[in-house]
């Protein structure tokens, strides 16, 4: 059967009705989203409702936990002190303009949700804000999917959408200075993992425009990453009439967000 | 102490001391030692100390760590655990304590109490090799020294290899990663230390009070 997930919503209400409407036209009913319903985008409320109306399933991302217990994220999460700053104004444009019900959804939200085989979760196992790019660390980015005992591990959160596959791998261990002095040798063979990045419907920064999220197919195990157009200019209009950075705009009508990314890759969050 | 300091002075070479953290415990007054440590005698070995689990928990109660106390102590050992604790370290040693460093990073070895995850965690021969991996990873180190475990290992990652495909908006990638040789090597606790060889890459697990020859440097736990 297939399922969809969808990411980084980001209060970008044409993106996400284009993105469902997108869903619904394959028959899909089964949806997971992984958290940053809100943040840079226009229509917080209107999102958050939208979502809550269908009774998706949902991860709490890093803009949901902040928005409701305030910054508190390490440097990792801006990737420029001028990203903050703007970041920083979206956050308390968001915080204001949420009603209490929506926030105290937000504040509910669970850290991850487990189906069978496959975790979802906003950033990575350990934290929301921790970023799973497409070529960290192969090892780092087994680990997290092993320990997490997860098969396939759906994340958002880097706004990019991929599908990593890690296989064949080993790691050949020794037993120095043991007692009794026989040194011991083992190789252990490492499962075969997923990571599927579910990318951004509201925020994309993949260098194009389109909104993006993936379908996993639970019988095949396929997984194919979707794109889809939806009427950027409304948007882009709601975030200048909110009075919100004309950036947050631009960027969405130029694909340019990508420029903007975590500069460190191998960073672990440390929050 | 005594024991263990005297044993490295008749080691002969070059010796940096570093003490992995749990100088403190619940179990007896740590003032007379904490004392030593921050006050070496004329011909001490200079000690680089870490925190560790303990050191953790007497600042978590003591409001070092904002409104966080050392519930999971509390919770786990009970209050008494906590009152012994408290009681057993005198408060002019706190600042100390809390200026202490999470870890040392010297060459490319990293010394740390748990792990560089998290300071109560358990490292050890049963962990999976992948784990060990990341948190060599996480201080980019090749020879990560840990002590939580209590246990002495000197487990070496002699060759690790996975293969990854990516695939996104731009097509597929595919690369095979490698891992270098690294080891991670436990120094135990209480009279049981480590002397590591950094020339040689060799480690030799000590007892204090027991002979050594060798031209090392140790890592001890106290
Ligand atoms: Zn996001
Ligand atoms: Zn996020």
């Amino acid at each position: 059967m297939n399922q969809a997930v969808i990411s980084c919503l980001h209060a970008n209400l044409p993106a996400v009705e284009a993105v469902l409407k997108d869903i619904e036209l394959q028959g899909i009913t089964n949806i997971t989203c992984l958290g940053d319903l809100v943040g840079y985008g226009p229509q917080p409320n209107k999102v958050i409702e939208l979502i809550r109306d269908k009774e998706i399933p949902t991860c709490q991302g890093c803009w949901d936990e902040d928005v409701v217990d305030g910054l508190d994220a390490c440097d990792c999460s801006y990737p420029s002190q001028l990203a903050e700053k703007r970041g920083h104004f979206a956050h308390q444009w968001t915080t204001d303009k949420l009603t209490t019900e929506n926030k105290d959804y937000l504040a509910n939200l669970p850290y991850s949700i487990r189906k069978d085989k496959c975790l979802f979760v906003h950033g990575s196992p350990n934290s929301q804000h921790e970023y799973l790019l497409p070529d960290m660390d192969a090892f780092a980015a087994l680990e997290r999917v092993e320990n997490a005992r997860a098969e396939i591990l759906f994340c958002g959160h880097t706004h990019q959408p991929y599908i990593r596959e890690l296989a064949d791998g080993s790691i050949a261990v020794k037993i120095k200075n043991a007692v009794p002095k026989d040194t011991q040798e083992k190789e252990i063979q490492l499962p075969m993992r997923r990571i599927v990045n579910a990318g951004s419907v509201g925020e994309p920064r993949h260098g194009g425009t389109k909104a993006t999220y993936v379908v996993y197919n639970d019988v095949t195990n396929e997984v194919k990453i979707r794109e889809v157009e939806y009427d950027i200019e409304l948007t882009c209009k709601a975030i200048i009439d909110a009075g919100l950075p004309p950036i947050f705009a631009w960027r969405l009508k130029n694909g340019f967000e990508f420029a903007e990314q975590a500069e460190d890759a191998s960073h672990v969050c440390e929050r | 102490m005594n024991l263990f300091k005297k044993d490295l002075k008749k080691t002969p070479g070059n010796i940096t001391l570093f003490v992995l953290g749990d100088m403190i415990g619940p179990e007896k007054n740590c003032n007379r030692l904490l004392h030593r440590l921050i006050n070496p005698k004329s011909n001490d070995l200079q000690p680089w100390c870490i925190y560790g689990w303990w050191e953790e928990q007497i600042l978590l109660e003591s409001g070092y760590r904002g409104d966080q106390r050392a519930e999971a102590l509390r919770i786990n050992k009970g209050e008494e655990v906590v009152k012994s604790l408290t009681n057993a370290v005198d408060k002019s040693f706190l600042d100390w304590i809390a200026a202490l460093q999470f870890g040392f990073v010297e060459l490319d070895c990293g010394l740390i109490h748990g792990s560089s995850k998290d300071v109560g965690e358990n490292l050890t021969l049963d962990t999976p090799p992948l784990t060990l991996l990341d948190r060599l990873t996480r201080l980019q180190v090749n020879r990560l020294f840990t002590a939580r475990s209590k246990q002495q290992f000197h487990l070496e990652l002699t060759e690790g290899i996975v293969n990854s495909e990516v695939e996104d908006l731009n097509g597929n990638r595919k690369k095979e990663q490698k891992v270098p040789q690294k080891a991670v090597i436990g120094i135990g606790a209480g009279k049981n230390y480590t002397l590591y060889d950094v020339g040689t890459d060799n480690t030799q697990f000590v007892q204090a009070g027991y002979k050594t020859e060798k031209r090392i440097k140790g890592f001890g736990r106290l």
